[in-house]
């Protein structure tokens, strides 16, 4: 194999005083509880797979709660958002109840899509999915980008992707239609480095991606630290205003890590044990923790009983999946057409 | 009534028309549908009428066209996607197949995906191996899709009309050779309503299922039999999914017999289905096996004879006939 040229990456300024202050507290501390709940959140349902509480295929946001915390931060629930099958954290984020989320994962008729999704795909008002095919949900996200152009609305709509969909002809495909029609889409795509068990550099010929993506199709290219709140919303304030204003696509590569395996079914055997111990020492809430810490914002105190207080929360979200009713088999074959 | 004399094309045309004008909501999208006026002319001087940001050319890129149909109809839209060929919609079979059919059950009910997607399917004429199945058979397998398949001017629009109203993924197949086929339809706004096989021609001595194309050359079967005392019950499907197995049924409890005509192929074909239903709801009616004319098990030759060999031709039908009656 040739070697690769590495191009520098630009990596999005923080911003972190400026955002401290405009931002403020509240806010911020309200962004580290959210990532709290998700961490929580995945940690717990992870143990309720290993007990068999859950089936299918897991896979795990761990590590990479920044990214998505700070975007619907910024956005809230004005853009239609799109995401690949590591969807509990959006889901969380726009407003689906843990015990919702949690029950759906549990398979019961309480669940967020009435047990009939599971952990790939959970939804919300403005959430059109979690999708299982990796890189199937890019030409869904620019549809919804159609729609919002056609109905003359002010918004955007946002499309997660990993690393693994880069190689995808959707990316292409959706990219090149999304700048001729002049469609307000941003695609984020979230580099974990590894797709599965391959790393991102057997996989993709570009790096960075984003900044080498963008130019090729008339549009803006962001590289972000995905690891760190400030830089992250900084650099979706900076790329939703141009999606809005411009209606053009703009692409973002947040530099991630996922602390799990894939799934929940993998061991990461292919990682090395020195890699993931660097990996971890970015955890994107530690370095949200210590910066509020340092600023005086919250004491150790506090943060843990932040953390005990999302935690029962989950732990509450498990007991309501536990004792919601599993679906009625009558109700096996409704719903796979809509009603006229 | 006050009628017109329509081709196909225009019978769809006026489908779409209509239903534009009655719904905002509605877009045509797809290759050459707007500046060239469609491939087969069916959108032609649409683009004049509705300008460009209702009637969309998109780039040679299934896949992403289908899809982007799909996201617009999840946010509100009601997307028409013209396939230039149905052959080309396997290149956008994940976004069919994976998101369009299954989003309304796996998101419990949370988003539909009122979409039609449309086009030629099936042979023409010497198109080849790459430009001439059939897709039904295939798209019949997966639980969410509606499949329609008209046989005629009138139903083709009452159907398509119908279609784009429904809020759920359609795949609406036409027929190339059909296209410059005539009618006399009513002038008057109408719908057909999907799901409802027609009985074409009433007869008391064998039942004959088929529909699209098939449809038009078992009518001269059934004519040139009648001259010959055999009548024939002929019924156009009309709607492939969700399937009328009871007009099928109650026709074959009737003939005793029955023989089913497709142009795609025999195995796991759409004729292997409704025969192993008409078994589920007529065992003790049939007093011969039912016997199907399906396309043989070879991708489409280019060669004329061999083109002629592979598919359904009035003469297997008929010597079919003539069999299970004997």
């Amino acid at each position: 194999m040739v070697t690769k040229q590495k191009h520098p990456i630009h990596f999005f300024p923080d911003h972190t005083q400026k955002l401290m202050k405009t931002l403020g507290s509240e806010h911020l501390l309200k962004a580290l509880r959210a990532m709290l709940l998700i961490r929580n959140f995945e940690i717990r349902s992870e143990s309720a797979y290993q007990h068999g509480n859950i089936g299918g295929f897991f896979h795990a946001y761990i590590g990479q709660e920044a990214i998505q915390t700070a975007c619907v931060d910024l956005l809230g629930q004005k853009p239609w958002y799109l995401t690949t099958y590591r969807c509990h954290a959006l889901a969380l984020l726009l407003g689906v109840t843990p015990a919702e989320a949690m029950a759906e994962l549990y398979g019961k008729a309480t669940g967020n899509a009435q047990g009939r999704g599971g952990s790939m795909h959970l939804y919300a008002d403005r959430l059109l999915g979690g999708f299982g095919i990796v890189g199937g949900h890019l030409p869904v996200a620019i549809g919804a980008a159609f729609s919002i152009k056609y109905q003359k609305q002010k918004s955007l709509s946002v499309c997660f992707l990993g690393d693994g969909a880069v190689a995808q002809g959707t990316l292409h495909e959706s990219l090149n239609m999304a700048s001729l029609w002049d469609l307000p889409c941003l695609f984020v795509i979230e580099n974990n480095q590894w797709g599965m068990g391959t790393a991102v550099e057997r996989a993709v010929c570009m790096f960075p991606i984003a900044e080498t993506l963008a130019p090729a199709y008339n549009c803006k290219g962001y590289s972000v630290n995905g690891m760190d709140y400030f830089s992250c919303y900084s650099c979706f304030q900076q790329a939703a205003q141009e999606v809005i204003e411009t209606s053009r696509p703009v692409i973002i590569e947040a530099f991630t890590e996922r602390f799990k395996g894939h799934s929940v079914s993998d061991p990461g055997l292919y990682r090395s044990k020195e890699n993931l111990q660097k990996a971890m020492e970015q955890d994107p809430i530690i370095r949200l923790m210590k910066t509020l810490e340092a600023a005086g914002h919250l004491t150790q105190e506090a943060y843990e009983q932040m953390n005990k207080e999302e935690k029962e929360k989950v732990i509450a979200a498990m007991k309501f999946a536990e004792e919601s009713p599993l679906p009625d088999v009558m109700t096996l074959e409704e719903g796979v057409f809509c009603p006229r | 009534m006050e009628m017109q004399e329509v081709e196909m094309r225009e019978a769809l045309r006026q489908a779409i028309d209509e239903e534009m004008t009655r719904d905002t909501r509605v877009i045509v999208l797809g290759e050459e549908v707007a500046e060239y006026n469609g491939a087969y002319k069916v959108t032609k001087g649409m683009l004049d009428k509705w300008g460009p940001e209702r009637i969309l050319d998109t780039p040679i890129a299934e896949n992403c066209f289908a899809g982007l149909g799909i996201g617009a109809a999840m946010t509100g839209l009601k997307p028409i996607v013209e396939f230039m060929s149905f052959n080309f919609s396997f290149v956008a079979a994940d976004q069919i197949i994976s998101n369009a059919c299954k989003m309304y059950y796996m998101s419990g009910g949370r988003f539909s995906v009122p979409i039609v997607f449309r086009g030629p399917n099936g042979a023409a004429a010497q198109v080849s191996c790459q430009h001439s199945h059939c897709v039904e058979a295939m798209y019949g397998n997966f639980p969410g899709l509606i499949i329609i398949a008209p046989s005629n001017p009138y139903d083709a629009k009452g159907l398509l009309k119908s279609a784009i109203r429904d809020p759920n993924p359609v795949i609406f197949l036409e027929n190339e050779l059909e296209y410059g086929m005539k009618m006399e339809i009513p002038r008057q706004e109408y719908l057909v309503e999907i799901g409802k096989a027609k009985i074409v021609r009433e007869g008391h001595h064998v039942t004959l299922v088929s529909y699209s194309r098939m449809l038009n050359i078992c009518k001269g079967v059934a004519s040139e039999l009648a001259q010959k005392g055999i009548h024939v019950e002929l019924i156009d499907l009309r709607t492939i999914k969700p399937l009328d197995i009871a007009t099928v049924a109650e026709s074959v409890r009737k003939t005793n017999r029955c023989i089913l005509v497709e142009e795609g192929h025999m195995f796991a074909g759409i004729c292997a289905e409704i025969g192993f239903q008409i078994q589920e709801h007529c065992f003790d009616f049939l007093d011969a096996p039912i016997v199907r004319i399906c396309q043989k098990e070879t991708p489409m030759p280019y060669s004329k004879v061999l083109e002629r060999e592979t598919l359904p031709t009035k003469a297997k039908i008929m010597r079919a006939i003539e069999d299970v009656l004997r």
